[in-house]
């Protein structure tokens, strides 16, 4: 699984960052800068939350 | 392999395979080099559907598949508009496509490069051809409709007039409508073509499914450039083999040039790939040569130190060698009264202008790098402007919505590598033009966008 962000639709509101930051930081203009998309099981909920929880639509989880 | 020509009519030779030129007395010396001369200049009037079909024979009907696969193939016919991505592949893609839904076909004529003008020059000369390839492709994949994206208002009313010649003949194929496609830079991308076909804005759409399995309305979509329809309606009429015996093996055929800047005679020319770089330099005119910029705003720079540094052979391998791609087929030329260091910094403030708005990374960090350029290129704090340009282009590159960000840095990374001794030069705060009067000769200005109503765009 991987995480994709549509970076035309992110506004950087940054609640994907928090919730997962073993994969993405927020960089200094407070948009999500992903260093590692290769989602595991163990955080998979956190991932979910970020999905329902982001007012853009931006983040998506992906198979493969 | 089909090699059969469907008639008596004589395959075009050398460089004048798209009959740009015909009709003008501008040839040149070079049988490796036609002139289909400067927008402004050249008055040639729109190839007529009779003189098309006396030129060049009729339609082929009743190709399958398999055998446009097959030619295209051996033809080796690569996308004009930049990527470079074989033809064959992409038709194949679009008809394995695993779905029920309707199949579209799309010609991007948009040239939203500003130094391009091959793709309107195409159009407006030989719409026929262009309208060709879109319709025997089309046929085969049972396309449900066509579009051709074109910016230029002449253009537009070529195709329009050869669409209505096309139907008073009955010629019983695809239906083709034209999309006008709005200024701006990023409105020629392929997620921008789609979109403003959907009806939508011209701006780029962010996703993960290629076109070929996911364009118009999710739904399959072949979308190639105008000189790619054209050179596949000469291949499917002349051969695959016919189509290699111009260029050389790799890159072969022709390719429709746009060769613009300080040049005496600047214009659209066809050529046949592994012509010399010099050759072509003096059939435009060029003298004193300080830069090439090779494949437009996206693409990267020659340091001409002297006269050898253009004795090599124009063809994607040798272009390859030096990290150069001929992107839609563009050659700027900087005489040594320029600073090219000087010119990329406006190409690149330009650029960050012409951002969509749509990418935080985008938006904030283009201008970031653009004034950290100029730092460089104005000669006022070189150490300053490259620190900056380390800590910012992490931060914006491959993460757009779009090519037009890793497109900019691109062009940032070709300035510094290429002008390594003109960037000497700036550190210690001196320019290699001295009396400086930094006229911009690459950028779009009222008078080069006069030849053309709409293109350029602000």
């Amino acid at each position: 699984m991987r995480i994709v962000i549509d970076p035309t639709r992110c506004h950087g509101h940054g609640t994907c960052a928090a919730l997962l930051e073993e994969y993405m930081e927020l960089d200094k203009w407070h948009y999500p800068l992903v260093h590692n998309d290769k989602l595991r099981d163990v955080h998979l909920e956190s991932a979910k939350r970020a999905v329902q929880l982001c007012p853009e639509l931006a983040i998506k989880i992906v198979d493969n | 392999m089909n090699e059969s020509v469907s008639t008596s009519i004589m395959a075009p030779s050398g460089s004048r395979r798209l009959s740009l030129s015909w009709e003008t007395s501008l040839r040149t010396g070079n049988p490796d080099i036609s002139y289909a001369g400067d927008f402004e200049l050249r008055s040639k009037s729109r190839v007529t559907l009779a003189e098309h079909i006396s030129n060049y024979g009729r339609i082929p009907t009743g190709l399958s598949l398999n055998m446009i696969i097959e030619t295209l193939r051996v033809a080796n016919l690569t996308g004009r508009g930049g990527a470079r991505f074989p033809m064959y592949r992409k038709i194949d893609a679009v008809a394995n496509a695993r779905t029920k839904k309707a199949i579209y076909i799309v010609a991007n004529g948009s040239e939203s490069e500003p130094l391009s003008r091959k793709d309107s020059s195409l159009l407006r000369a030989n719409p026929h051809l262009v309208l060709d390839g879109m319709s025997i492709i089309a046929e085969v994949l049972g396309a449900k409709a066509g579009y051709i994206y074109v910016k230029d208002k002449e253009a537009h009313v070529a195709i329009n007039a050869a669409l209505r010649e096309r139907r008073d003949r009955g010629i019983n194929e695809v239906r083709v409508s034209v999309v006008e496609a709005p200024p701006g830079y990023v409105s020629g991308q392929e997620t921008s073509v789609v979109r403003r076909i959907e009806r939508g804005p011209a701006l780029p759409r962010f996703s993960t499914d290629r076109l070929a399995t996911s364009g118009i309305k999710g739904a399959p979509t072949l979308l190639s450039n105008v000189e790619t329809f054209a050179n596949a309606a000469l291949i499917l009429r002349f051969g695959g083999d016919w189509y290699r015996s111009g260029g050389v093996g790799y890159d072969s055929g022709t390719r429709l040039l746009t060769i613009s800047g300080s040049v005496a005679r600047p214009g659209v020319y066809e050529v046949n790939p592994g012509v010399s770089v010099a050759a072509l330099l003096r059939e435009a005119g060029a003298s004193s040569v300080r830069a090439l910029l090779v494949g437009g705003y996206f693409g990267g720079w020659i340091n001409v130190r002297d006269e050898s540094d253009l004795n090599f052979s124009f063809d994607d391998h040798t272009l390859a060698d030096r990290k150069l791609n001929i992107g839609a087929g563009i050659i700027g030329v900087l005489s040594k009264d320029t600073c090219p260091v000087v010119e990329a910094a406006g190409i690149v403030e330009y650029l960050s202008r012409q951002s969509a708005g749509q990418c935080g990374p985008c938006v904030f960090g283009l201008p970031e790098i653009s004034t950290a350029f100029a730092r460089i290129a104005l000669s006022s704090n070189v150490e300053k402007g490259i620190a900056e340009l380390r800590s910012v282009i992490p931060l914006v590159e491959h993460r757009g919505g779009c090519q037009h960000p890793d497109g900019v840095i691109g062009l940032v990374r070709s300035t510094v590598g290429a002008f390594g001794d003109e960037i000497k030069l700036h550190k210690s705060g001196n320019c290699s033009v001295v009396g400086v009067n930094h006229r911009s000769v690459l950028l779009p200005t009222p008078k080069m966008n006069s030849g053309m109503s709409s293109i350029g765009g602000k």
